[in-house]
């Protein structure tokens, strides 16, 4: 999986060497092998739809501990990805993760950047032609949390739900479409295990997508048989990790490329804290100011003399 | 496919990353406003005039990276819910979050019944789970720890309230006692008139049940004295030992005497070997009570 492929390889149909007695060897697109048939018009049995994401996960150097523990939980969550050694920070970042994400046959790339220790920022991005989103994240809340008491099966594949509203917009329909394929465990991964024990809860409040992870939990006894009651009885307890994903910029290509979106409601957070300092800093000049005032006003409006003033003052 | 990027990689000012010309006023317009307003917004009040939307290129994107229409659902799990919430209301957010995810997962359940696929796990399902067991264990401590401080101080409150209506119902027996101890000397002292009144000779059949004067009403109990403070349900012997507690006390106050239990008595000054080494049982000094 070391070989680079050149991107003509991979959009052009590549004539497929084939034996007529074999099936036709599969044209390779970004998620798998798809079957040439499908593009032919006579209907044919559906293909065999084989989901082959990977997810290569990293972050950047001098990230805090509550980011990274952050990042081990979505590891954790997520056995289709790979994890991978921290990148440098101030090179080009760019070409460098492209390069590692093809490196490591990965179709997807999760890569968090946390800066000023303070800041962390999520990008999500396809590769390697496909669009790529910058996050910022906020109110985040690991799995260590002793308030998130649930649990679930390590990879079992978890259901998905959006929030009616990510089909209001495009750039929420592709965000939705990212969401899936990048958290979505492939149907028949090596360590996926059977049963649906979780669900992801992906909603968008206030042009935020708030992430939540639950653990389903119903009374029954066997795989299948739920008594006719029972469905009313299910409950979810949070699991955990818990974030906010605040979308920055959409582009077209993998971590660059044409700016296809741009949140106009977005306020990087500098640009928050100076607005609080600068406020702040106010505050000493509008007081010389306003003693000023108080002294300019007091000259001009002299006060009556007071009839009782030497009351007290003949008294020893 | 070009695959340049801006220089925001470096900088972190977000907003100058435009392909367009950039009328950097339009930010510091809005930025101003926010500032005029003198309130600090996570949000700007009025979206940048800048901001870049390109539907027709986000649509490309998005048909490049589909999966195939014709995808059975079971690779995909996703489910639409929703309704409207106010963000800042946190608990609201939070039942909102909850309900998506809980109808959401009845209808996935309903569909997963159809097709016929294992949806739950089984009780003997044991495998590796997300979080450690030690992990789940200190979760658990801390529930019972929890638990435990709410009924702490529920037995509390509680006390305390059966404190004050133990308090009232005593009060209430007190005067009750009391009423009744000043209507049975009445009553002696009406008899004693009486019998005046009538002669000496008379038997008289008025006073009533000799019970009555009892004291407590003829109540048994075992004899309790004033100056017990053993609630009752002492023993006698410990009664008796009252006299040479009284005496003690009363010689060096309460707590006994102190300040003589490391010096010598006449008997132990020549005591080099004998005796108890050490322990202050020893019988040879005057021992603290």
């Amino acid at each position: 999986m070391g070989k680079k492929r050149k991107h003509s390889e991979t959009e052009s149909a590549a004539p497929p060497k084939k034996d007529d007695s074999a099936p036709e060897r599969p044209k390779r697109t970004l998620l798998g092998w798809k079957d040439k048939t499908q593009d032919a018009e006579e209907p044919k049995p559906a293909p065999e739809f084989r989901n082959k994401e990977k997810v290569l996960v990293t972050c950047s150097r001098r990230i805090s501990f509550r980011y990274r523990h952050l990042m081990l939980n979505i590891v954790s969550l997520l056995p289709h990805c790979k994890k991978d050694s921290k990148v440098e920070a101030k090179s080009s970042k760019g070409a460098t993760l492209n390069e590692l994400v093809e490196l490591k046959g990965s179709s997807s790339c999760l890569f968090f950047e946390c800066r000023k220790h303070k800041d962390l920022y999520m990008w999500m991005v396809k590769s390697p032609s496909g669009p790529s989103v910058k996050f910022l994240v906020n109110a985040v809340h690991t799995m260590e949390e002793l308030k998130l008491t649930g649990n679930h099966l390590k990879g079992s594949r978890p259901l998905l739900t959006f929030s009616s509203n990510f089909d209001k917009d495009v750039h929420w329909k592709l965000l939705k479409e990212m969401l899936t394929q990048v958290f979505g465990i492939p149907k028949e991964h090596r360590k996926s295990k059977p049963y649906h024990d979780h669900v992801f809860a992906f909603s968008i409040v206030d042009d935020h997508i708030w992430f939540r992870n639950y653990q389903i939990s119903v009374p029954h006894n066997e795989a299948d048989k739920v008594a006719r009651g029972g469905l009313d009885k299910m409950t979810l307890v949070e699991v955990g990790p818990r974030f906010c994903l605040n979308p920055i910029k959409i582009f077209g290509g993998s971590f660059g490329g044409p700016t296809l979106y741009e949140n106009p409601f977005y306020v990087s957070p500098n640009q928050i804290r100076a607005l609080e300092k600068r406020n702040k800093a106010g505050k000493f000049a509008k007081k010389i100011k306003a003693k000023t005032r108080k002294k300019m006003h007091e000259i001009s409006n002299p006060l009556e003399p007071d009839e009782f003033a030497d009351m007290w003052k003949d008294d020893e | 496919m070009k695959m340049s990027f801006e220089d925001d990689f470096v900088e972190d000012d977000e907003m100058n990353m435009i392909d367009e010309d950039v009328a950097s006023d339009s930010e510091a317009e809005s930025l101003s406003d926010s500032d005029s307003e003198n309130e600090i917004t996570e949000k700007l009040a009025e979206p940048t005039k800048t901001a870049v939307y390109n539907r027709d290129g986000l649509l490309d994107k998005l048909q490049d990276i589909s999966w195939p229409e014709d995808v059975d659902w079971t690779h995909k799990l996703t489910i639409e819910q929703g309704q409207a919430v106010d963000v800042n209301d946190d608990l609201a957010r939070e039942m909102a979050f909850y309900t998506q995810a809980l109808e959401g997962t009845r209808q996935a359940f309903e569909k997963l019944q159809e097709m016929g696929l294992p949806f739950l796990r089984p009780a003997d399902y044991y495998a590796e789970m997300v979080k450690s067991d030690t992990h789940m264990e200190k979760v658990k401590s801390k529930l019972l720890y929890e638990k435990k401080q709410m009924e702490e101080a529920e037995e509390r409150r509680k006390a305390r309230d059966n404190k004050k209506m133990a308090k009232e119902v005593q009060s209430q027996k007190m005067k009750e006692r009391a009423k009744q101890k000043k209507d049975e000397i009445e009553s002696v002292k009406k008899w004693r008139k009486q019998r005046q009144q009538r002669g000496a000779g008379e038997l008289d059949l008025e006073f009533g049940n000799g019970k009555s004067f009892q004291r407590g009403g003829g109540k048994k109990r075992p004899g309790v004295s004033p100056g017990d403070r053993s609630g009752g349900k002492g023993k006698p012997t410990s009664r008796m030992n009252n006299k040479k507690r009284e005496f003690r006390d009363s010689k060096f106050g309460h707590g006994g005497r102190k300040g003589l239990s490391k010096q010598n008595t006449a008997e132990t000054t020549n005591d080099f070997k004998g005796g108890f080494r050490g322990g202050k049982a020893g019988g040879n000094k005057r021992q603290k009570r």
